[in-house]
């Protein structure tokens, strides 16, 4: 059962289009990544989402009915900029932001007391926004978007300004949703937090879905043939070996791809021959970061950071 | 329209204009401006700088010259300015040529004028003033009076005619005024409502450009702290626009009622008493007319000042769109003291009709005359008419501009945002 499908969405600015006749679908349930380079209309198409812009053409359907009011009352948007009113007070924020989701009284109250507590900002609670670290700000953001129990979770390049120890509490509330069943939709251009969480993926390249469905069916669809490989030597010989077809560099790893699956044999084989230190061999394996250069051109990997420092 | 999103924007705009220390600051000090002004004004005004001015005046006959000389010692407005007057009697002849030798002392400003009554005066009152400043109002119209005098006594003087027909003749008319309306018997009327006119005209004045401006500043605030993208992901953005303006409306009118409570204290009850001449002939219901009328502008005026800080992304660049703004409300506000002279003028007559105009005259219109229901009727619909249609604009502009940062739009990007499918 989908939660979420996205049919022939079309989006225009002036000349510029920016999301192309893009469908997917999300599952229930699951964690679903939007992934694509900066600019391939990953904003715009949540936005279209959450209502803030209308479409051009197509439409999004919340469990086969039109969304609307009704999905924004359900659902939490953390957009990938984000601000709060500086002179407003912890708590006094936390609660409007539920009253305009429709939710207000004693049980929001206790909830958002819960969530300060859990983020040791309890005793901030009065305090201003603006006296507020940017860290903690976004943590204020973060209960902003779960405090209503929303069924859907989306944030807009979630990652993107955090540090390491705001990168984890979030990637702990992705999964404590998913664990009760909510259905989380991301956005990003990093690879491999997409690798990581997500169940489900679309990505999308100048406005227009490329590839989608679930993570393991594309990897494996793609995997075949490829090895992913750290070592210590040197493999240059291998250009000139007509097995390879294609070496990908990852800096830590080699991506290597070979012509026939049955190569792979011969490939371990050269590379004990060349007396190349292996320290991994993992053959059909295929990061997220290859699939999408193979699919977006060369020029994709340029703007796609498939590492992230503290991941 | 109307829902809890909306009451829960407008709850929080209440309560962060409401609770602000500049709310309680300008509610203060805003009718405090305001009195300042006028009373600078009034000072500024008054101050004429002619004070030891130096004056020859030089008449044909020497029977003239005695008898400007007494009656200039004699006047009370030369006396007080402390003019120092030499007199002299020449031919016309003469006088050309005396004139002519005292150029450059008229020029250096050692001498302020020379005023010249001719024998032809007795005829046609006709008397000539050199001067490097001709034009300076305050010293001709001190001699203007005084030659008057003189000349009509030596007219008079060999004709039979009693001192006290002279005097009758020299007298002017003093007009007293009366207001009649259709409610009320014929009364005396006093500047009072005039004050209060301008008043109203002040207050609606600085409120809708000190909220106004307010409010474009939390809208643009609000861009560029993206908080927008929150609010819009759980509200529509018709609905943000909505809470907002209500909001400012609501405090805009909270602060109009405390400044407008002494005025109903004056026309309700009679703990306080005016002077007669400074009598209000008003009823409580103007002053409830005004209220809503000032609601009915905030409204729309803060629709149009939170349409420009949609468009822009800082004060600087807003301020370029809020010139059209600031027009819409002070030419109106200057066409109120137009009415000082006349009410029904006119410009004011048509403008009191005209949309955006009309909610700044129309009040203080009402307030110096009387003005048929019907128009009052017409122009409250024109006012609601006006709302809806800037409703409609700023809605469309500002679910636009609000998401847009980066270059500053050109006015035809603007009304190219007009036809975008939002």
């Amino acid at each position: 059962m989908n939660a979420l499908e996205v049919v022939n969405l079309t989006k225009t600015f002036g000349a510029i289009v920016a999301v192309d006749n893009a469908s997917f679908e999300v599952p229930e349930g699951c964690i679903f990544g939007l992934i694509g380079r900066n600019g391939a209309g990953k904003t715009t198409t949540i936005r279209i989402m959450m209502g803030i812009y209308l479409p051009d053409g197509g439409e999004i359907k919340l469990r086969g009915s039109g969304i609307g009011q009704e999905f924004k009352n359900r659902s939490g948007y953390l957009p990938e900029e984000r601000g709060l009113y500086k002179r407003m007070k912890v708590m006094d924020t936390l609660l409007y932001f539920a009253e305009i989701k429709g939710k207000t009284g004693k049980e929001i109250e206790r909830r958002a007391e819960y969530y300060l507590k859990r983020f040791d900002l309890f005793d901030r609670r009065l305090s201003k926004i603006e006296d507020l670290s940017k860290g903690n700000q976004q943590k204020i953001q973060f209960i902003i978007t779960v405090l209503h129990d929303p069924e859907f979770v989306v944030l807009d390049e979630p990652f993107s300004g955090m540090d390491p120890i705001n990168t984890d509490i979030l990637k702990e509330m992705i999964l404590e949703m998913k664990s009760r069943g909510k259905v989380i939709i991301f956005s990003t251009h990093l690879m491999d937090f997409a690798e990581k969480l997500c169940d489900q993926i679309a990505m999308i390249d100048h406005g227009k879905i490329i590839l989608q469905g679930s993570l393991k069916d594309i990897k494996s669809k793609y995997a075949h043939q490829n090895v992913s490989l750290e070592y210590s030597g040197d493999i240059s010989f291998l250009e000139s070996t007509p097995i390879i077809d294609k070496i990908s560099d990852f800096g830590n790893s080699k991506g290597i791809r070979v012509k026939k699956p049955e190569d792979i044999q011969s490939l371990l084989k050269l590379l004990v021959d060349h007396n190349v230190a292996i320290t991994k061999f993992n053959a059909n394996e295929i990061s997220l970061h290859e699939i999408f250069v193979e699919l977006a051109g060369g020029d994709a990997g340029a703007s796609i950071e498939g590492k992230a420092s503290h991941v | 329209m109307f829902n809890y999103r909306v009451v829960a924007i407008v709850k929080r705009e209440l309560k962060e204009k409401l609770l602000s220390k500049s709310f309680i600051i300008s509610t203060l000090l805003i009718p405090l401006f305001i009195f300042g002004i006028i009373i600078v004004q009034g000072v500024v005004m008054q101050f004429k700088g002619d004070k030891y001015t130096i004056l020859e005046i030089i008449s044909e006959s020497p029977a003239l010259s005695i008898e400007l000389e007494s009656a200039f010692l004699k006047d009370k407005a030369i006396k007080e300015s402390k003019y120092s007057i030499t007199y002299k009697s020449m031919s016309r002849a003469q006088a050309d040529k005396y004139v002519e030798g005292k150029n450059s002392e008229l020029i250096d400003g050692k001498i302020e004028g020379i005023v010249f009554v001719p024998e032809t005066a007795f005829k046609d009152k006709g008397i000539e003033y050199y001067s490097k400043t001709p034009q300076a109002f305050a010293v001709t119209s001190k001699i203007s009076g005084p030659v008057n005098a003189c000349l009509m006594d030596l007219f008079f003087k060999d004709k039979p005619i009693a001192d006290e027909e002279l005097k009758y003749a020299r007298s002017n008319v003093s007009v007293k005024t009366y207001k009649v309306s259709v409610e009320k018997k014929v009364e005396e009327a006093g500047i009072g409502n005039l004050i209060l006119a301008y008043l109203f005209s002040f207050l609606l004045y600085f409120s809708l450009i000190m909220l106004g401006s307010q409010t474009m500043q939390s809208v643009i605030d609000e861009k560029n702290s993206r908080i927008v993208e929150i609010l819009l992901s759980s509200v529509h953005s018709r609905e943000l626009l909505t809470g907002k303006i209500l909001g400012v409306a609501i405090t805009g009118v909270f602060q109009m009622a405390i400044w407008l409570l002494p005025a109903f204290m004056l026309i309700s009850t009679t703990w306080f008493a005016l002077p007669p001449q400074l009598s209000l002939d008003v009823s409580p219901w103007l002053l409830l007319y005004f209220l809503f009328n000032y609601f009915v502008g905030m409204i729309t005026f803060i629709g149009l000042f939170a349409m420009v800080g949609a468009i822009f992304d800082n004060a600087q660049d807003a301020q370029s769109g809020m010139w059209p703004i600031m027009l819409a409300i002070m030419i109106p506000f200057f066409i109120t003291f137009s009415m000082a002279n006349n009410p029904n003028n006119p410009l004011a007559n048509a403008a009191s009709l005209l949309p955006l105009a009309s909610i700044i005259i129309m009040p203080a219109k009402m307030t110096i005359t009387g003005v048929a229901a019907w128009k009052v009727i017409l122009s409250v619909l024109i006012n609601l008419a006006t709302v809806a249609a800037v409703f409609a604009l700023a809605g469309k502009i500002y679910r636009v501009g609000i998401l847009r940062t980066g270059t500053k739009p050109k006015w035809s990007d603007v009304v190219k945002w007009l036809q975008y499918k939002y």
